[in-house]
């Protein structure tokens, strides 16, 4: 076999690709880094020192390029695209993808360095000992290969270097992380603690734990990292780099070793599989520009272009070995594809606050309630659980929908106004295998690549679940006074809204019923390891960038231990 | 003097963090504006009528109002630059029926003193914000003049006290001593 061109080639360089970039790296491996959009320079494309002065229209994007380019992103996230920030979102119509009748997805992306670490909202939390064993005790999908501890001390490590404000609390369903200061409680939600902690035994309202460095680090600072400075534009990108992206500090953690190699606008299209071997041979790439082709060779392949893209990739990849995708002998991949749910939103004012209000504007968070259905409490018409994020805030008038003209209706915008107190409800969703993405049999993207069809619906446990979530939300509500007590809609999220999609080439014991095994490496190819979404087993109901990160870690130094030893 | 730019980088690297000063988009295409003149998409009397909307709802008083911080020419570029044929032709008939409803309130909105000018706004107003579903297009508007003038530079650090960098997070502020 010739010589590989790099000991590693890592397929993305957003929150999962970064991380194992900056492992492989830090362990004296030539890494290559596909990324498939263009590069992100902070200096010229952040946007988070503009004054709302410095945008066009209120910062809103025109109401026709919405409808021609931005129809399922703004459909999504329409409180992230802004006229500063629509660039770090694909254009729908140059990124097209379809949905099996009767069914609808959210796709919700950038691709450009760093991808989506960019744009998420920061909310990081450990998956607990529950999250690992639920599969097994229940019967649902197959078991995790993996348990807690075996991943605490990825944990550790990735938490120390990330920064995660946060604060301690003990409880065995949501781990502590190694933290930095939290971002404390306003005071009526100190209120709505204390009343919901005292009725219901069991229930916790915690400050929201968040990737902003709040007491930052020496090495935190050796990357150009700063504490937070409560600005809340962390959707603009920030020059301070104050809340973790892999442009922040992976990615620059990775380039200082030297081993870094980095390419932008490179497609994957698919990769190439040495039978005699067993082994990938090659990653072949188009130019998003040019459209030229090319092909990289290493010694192993990491697979960190998101849940979907990495399906993708592998299904794109046939060979007389692999005639249904590479890897895929199990059938399992690109199925059981999960996300996170929601329904409705549950709202009311907390009155008692009205000399009160904030200074500074703190970003993402809030109060977070971590998951008790099933937990410490088992009586519930439904498996598995959900967490709240949420919080209070001076409700404030400025966007002018309160009577009255003149002096008086000025200055009403100065006053605070009431507090709005509002949770929102994140479940598990269960790994369900109809629930995939395929490959289009004749659509081409504009590079020739299968566009995606997604075929994915909530089942009853989801809707059980979201219907009881919005009554106890009511109930804590009630008990902790709220008044003008308000439900958004009762219709789940759709799927993909979350953003948090994962299980698409899942983890597993045994190489007939899942893809990968407890080091995210490949049952059927020893040289290739997923560690974005896809290796999920099940979905918990924490935020998961934080568990992404901590089996990238763990994997890539797997991977490099096997190197050494010449294993791969 | 510095420029807020300067200033602003000049905080950053004493904070330590990023060198980094995002790119500034073109300052928005907003002309300014009298009542005399038309705009990119009112007509003279839409503007006019825009205009002393704009100053009733958010008159001068210790600081800047609306017409001070251009909120008119603001709302002809948002209306120019922003909107969809849909949503223009949805304003534009708005404020056909808001110039009606005034007349009819004050004889001639445009000419009448500024007592009565405010008098048939105030009664129009209330009735927008009390159940009449015909003024959704008044509000719709009200709400553009409020968010445009506190996007304003004046709107935003003279009247809201909008900070670029706070730099710290405090949960409790009493009103009566915090401001």
């Amino acid at each position: 076999m010739a010589e590989a061109e790099f000991d590693a080639i890592v397929v993305g360089s957003g929150m999962s690709g970064g991380m194992s970039a900056k492992e492989l790296c830090e362990r004296g491996l030539k890494v290559l880094v596909l990324e498939r959009g263009p590069e992100i320079v902070p200096e010229r494309d952040y946007t988070d020192q503009l004054a709302p002065w410095e945008s066009d229209h209120l910062d809103n994007v025109a109401q026709d390029e919405i409808n021609q380019h931005y129809y399922k992103q703004y459909g999504g996230v329409a409180y992230a695209i802004k006229e500063s920030t629509k660039h770090f979102w694909v254009k729908d119509d140059e990124h097209p993808y379809e949905e099996a009748e009767g069914t609808s997805y959210d796709w919700l992306r950038g691709y450009h360095t760093a991808g989506r670490s960019i744009m998420w909202s920061r909310q990081t939390y450990r998956l607990g000992p529950q999250d690992f064993t639920a599969n097994l005790e229940e019967g649902v999908g197959v078991d995790w290969p993996v348990r807690y501890e075996d991943i605490v001390p990825w944990y550790e490590k990735v938490e120390t270097f990330v920064g995660v404000s946060g604060s301690e609390e003990g409880l065995d369903q949501l781990p502590d992380s190694v933290f930095q200061p939290a971002f404390e409680l306003t005071d009526a939600e100190k209120s709505f603690k204390q009343k919901v902690e005292t009725t219901f035994n069991g229930r916790n309202v915690i400050p929201a734990r968040i990737a902003h460095l709040t007491d930052a680090t020496e090495e935190q600072r050796a990357l150009g990292r700063s504490n937070c400075q409560a600005r809340n534009r962390c959707h603009h990108g920030c020059s301070f780099k104050a809340y973790f992206s892999s442009l922040n500090a992976t990615l620059p953690a990775a380039e200082r070793t030297g081993n870094l190699t980095m390419v932008h606008n490179a497609i994957v299209q698919g990769l190439d599989y040495d039978p005699a071997n067993n082994r990938i041979s090659g990653v072949r790439v188009v130019d998003a520009e040019t459209n030229e082709a090319r092909t990289y060779s290493s010694r192993v392949v990491f697979l960190n272009a998101s849940a979907i893209a990495s399906a993708m990739i592998l299904l794109q990849s046939k060979s007389e070995s692999f005639p249904t995708g590479l890897a895929n002998r199990s059938d399992q991949v690109g199925r059981n594809l999960m996300d996170h749910v929601s329904s409705a939103g549950v709202a009311g004012i907390m009155t008692g606050f009205e000399d009160k209000t904030v200074f500074g504007r703190r970003p993402s968070g809030g109060i977070y309630i971590p998951r008790y259905a099933n937990v410490t409490e088992n009586d519930k018409p439904y498996k598995r659980g959900f967490g709240f994020q949420g919080g209070a805030r001076p409700l404030g008038n400025s966007g002018g929908q309160i009577a009255g003209i003149g002096r008086d209706f000025k200055e009403a915008h100065k006053r605070p106004g009431p507090w709005r107190f509002s949770v929102l409800a994140f479940g598990e969703q269960l790994p369900n295998p109809e629930n995939r993405v395929t490959l289009h049999a004749s659509r081409r993207d504009r590079w020739g690549n299968p566009v995606p069809v997604f075929n994915v619906s909530y089942g009853e446990n989801e809707r059980i679940m979201q219907q009881e979530a919005v009554k106890d939300a009511q109930a804590m509500m009630e008990a902790a006074g709220c008044i003008n007590i308000t439900t958004s809609n009762a219709n789940l999220s759709k799927p993909g809204n979350r953003i948090h999609e994962m299980g698409t080439a899942r983890m597993g014991r045994d190489p007939a019923t899942s893809v990968l095994n407890g080091w995210a490496q490949a049952h059927d190819v020893p040289n290739l390891f997923i560690t974005d979404g896809a290796f999920m087993t099940s979905s918990a109901c924490q935020n998961p960038s934080l568990t992404y990160m901590a089996f990238s870690a763990r994997a890539a130094n797997y991977a490099a231990d096997l190197i050494s030893e010449d294993v791969i | 003097m510095k420029t807020r730019r300067e200033f602003l980088q000049g905080l950053i690297i004493s904070v330590g963090g990023a060198s980094a000063l995002s790119a500034c988009g073109d300052a928005a295409n907003v002309v300014a504006t009298t009542a005399g003149e038309r705009g990119r998409f009112y007509t003279q009397d839409e503007m006019a009528l825009i205009s002393r909307i704009s100053d009733l709802v958010i008159p001068r008083t210790e600081t800047p109002g609306a017409l001070d911080a251009n909120v008119p020419g603001y709302l002809d570029a948002l209306m120019s630059d922003w909107a969809s044929a849909e949503t223009q032709n949805g304003h534009r008939a708005a404020l056909q029926l808001i110039s009606q409803r005034l007349d009819s309130l004050s004889g001639d909105f445009k000419a009448a003193s500024e007592t009565e000018a405010a008098a048939a706004l105030s009664e129009l107003d209330s009735d927008a914000f009390n159940g009449d579903s015909s003024l959704g297009g008044y509000r719709s508007l009200k709400g553009y003049i409020t968010q445009s003038y506190f996007a304003t530079e004046a709107g935003a650090t003279e009247e809201l006290k909008w900070v670029a960098i706070p730099g710290r997070w405090d949960p409790s502020v009493d009103i009566a001593t915090g401001d």
